[in-house]
């Protein structure tokens, strides 16, 4: 059997490094040190995202994880019942553009977490059913 | 969350958590403003407790950077090599001046 995990937790910013740091362990397996730090670092922030911008920062619904780590690659779903983002969310334009500006006023504060999750995956899908989001993140393995 | 302290007139500002990620960034932010507004413009984020950081704890050290202006020299100190990744993916990495240890930050701020 692969080794998997499924994890429920309440839509609080405080439970998201417990998930974040069971993934990584789940894949620690599989993943060398810079892609184990990527899988940690995206999925942080694409659950950050659910509860940060689905849920509005409220606590009391649900985020589930289901995480499959298989022979060649790590299947990451993370599952809400918010209200769906649009697919256009997922292209991310490149939040630091203007960084070759030299202008310190010019650097992002916020908006990176969309990006960083496209940097750090090499799949990102997501599709919505019957008021259930699903945002796929898949991670291959190196050979 | 932070402890501070001044070496050769330069601020040290120790981060006191394993992560700094969206649910410890707003009061980072509260906290490490106040003690920008009282004291110097020299200033080391020493990183060496944090295990993790997210785009909304670097998201707070580039407003840190904004706060100090144009005079103010932030520098990073201690990160690991997971921080250090988050750095590079950003380019901030580009932005900031990282070293190993707050003393070695000192030292280059003193040349």
């Amino acid at each position: 059997m692969r080794p998997s995990l499924c994890l429920k937790i309440d839509s609080d910013l405080e439970s998201v490094g417990l998930v974040a740091k069971a993934v990584r362990a789940l894949c620690s397996n599989g993943l060398g040190p810079e892609a184990l730090d990527e899988v940690e670092l995206g999925v942080a922030e694409a659950i950050n995202n659910v509860i940060k911008h689905g849920y509005a920062g409220r606590k009391g619904s649900s985020v589930e994880i289901r995480a499959v780590l298989s022979i060649d690659r790590v299947v990451i779903d993370i599952l809400d019942q918010a209200p769906a983002m649009p697919q256009t969310a997922l292209e991310a334009r490149d939040p630091w553009s203007r960084i070759e500006s030299g202008q310190t006023e010019d650097l992002p504060e916020s908006g990176m977490g969309m990006a960083l999750i496209q940097m750090t995956m090499d799949e990102v899908s997501y599709s919505s059913d019957a008021g259930i989001n699903q945002l796929r993140l898949t991670k291959l393995l190196a050979h | 969350m932070l402890s501070t302290e001044t070496i050769d007139e330069v601020l040290i500002i120790r981060v006191e958590e394993r992560r700094l990620d969206a649910s410890k960034a707003p009061a980072f932010k509260d906290d490490v403003g106040q003690i920008i507004d009282e004291k110097a413009n020299r200033l080391v984020l020493d990183l060496t407790l944090v295990e993790f950081i997210d785009s909304s704890g670097l998201g707070v050290i580039v407003s840190v950077l904004k706060r100090l202006g144009p005079s103010g020299n932030l520098a990073i100190a201690g990160a690991n090599s997971t921080v250090r990744r988050l750095f590079s993916l950003t380019r901030m990495d580009r932005i900031f001046k990282l070293y190993d240890s707050p003393q070695a930050a000192v030292e280059a701020m003193q040349t």
